[in-house]
């Protein structure tokens, strides 16, 4: 019940922005005021391809390690020129501030030979106010 | 007179009518853009082994470069990540440098690099992504299949 007040109040100060087509990823900047110990962050990964693809959602921080955050779906296929919502939950982890690069990443074309694997990373600045 | 002072007061009204549908209100559009990018995958690299067996890049005769088309607003950052992700033939035990590099044509032109690079301005570019694996001393690249992933970073 805690975590569920917790999360709906860090859901409250959600950077929420309008999903855009034919984009990876939206948005790529935003700062988020929370008044809990996590802070939240919804972005909308995009397909431009005209075929389905494996899109995965990382979270690092600014050194890109990774971040054990909370990301809801973290591994999904995502349609021809589609797009949708991911929640991302990130612990202050005990600091007032964090700074976080929430990435989605996709292989479109494996078992090549040289694979490219494309990452589109956001910026995200989570403030803990008292 | 009298029909005189009621033609005069139609006219007025009619004055009065057309000064009201004279008035002009201004429709304010609002719109804003962050910052985006978005990278389309075109094809994947080719590397070959050069004549000596010490490198096997995309840079030798026969390989080529994986293309991927890209659109930003500007206010981006460009790069590829080290490359950590590897297979290789079992009889290949010696250890490679894999150096990952791109370029850009287009709105944007990047000469070959493996640093960062910062998009300031709007527009849509081609960047081909190298990848040149090398071996040194007497280590030779061995007959197999290899496979390599490179990271194009648009952040």
């Amino acid at each position: 019940m805690i975590s569920a007040r917790t999360l709906t109040m860090a859901l409250t100060v959600a950077v929420t922005p309008v999903a855009a087509g034919a984009q990876s990823m939206s948005p790529m900047r935003g700062e988020v005021n929370s008044f809990t110990d996590v802070f939240a962050v919804r972005v909308f990964p995009a397909n431009p391809y005209d075929r389905k693809i494996k899109v995965e959602i990382h979270v690092y921080d600014q050194d890109f390690q990774p971040v054990d955050a909370r990301i809801s779906p973290s591994v999904f296929q995502l349609g021809s020129q589609a797009s949708r919502p991911v929640l991302v939950v990130v612990p202050f982890g005990g600091a007032t501030e964090r700074k976080v690069r929430i990435c989605t990443e996709s292989i479109p074309f494996p078992n090549q030979q040289t694979q490219i694997r494309a990452q589109i990373c956001g910026k995200f600045f989570g403030h803990r106010k008292s | 007179m009298k029909l005189f002072r009621t033609a005069a007061a139609a006219v007025l009204l009619v004055c009065i009518d057309q000064a009201a549908f004279a008035t002009t209100q201004n429709v304010i559009f609002n719109g804003t853009i962050t910052a985006t990018c978005t990278l389309v995958i075109a094809t994947n690299g080719t590397m070959t082994a050069s004549a000596d067996l010490q490198s096997l890049s995309s840079h030798n005769s026969g390989g080529s470069a994986g293309t991927v088309t890209l659109t930003t607003t500007g206010g981006v950052s460009l790069s590829v990540d080290p490359v950590t992700t590897t297979t290789v033939p079992a009889a290949d035990v010696t250890a490679t440098t894999w150096t990952p590099t791109y370029s850009s044509s287009g709105a944007h032109t990047i000469t070959e690099t493996g640093s960062a690079t910062a998009i300031s301005t709007p527009g849509a570019d081609l960047v081909s992504v190298h990848l040149a694996g090398t071996k040194g001393g007497s280590n030779r690249f061995a007959s197999g299949n290899y496979q390599a992933t490179v990271t194009l970073r648009c952040e």
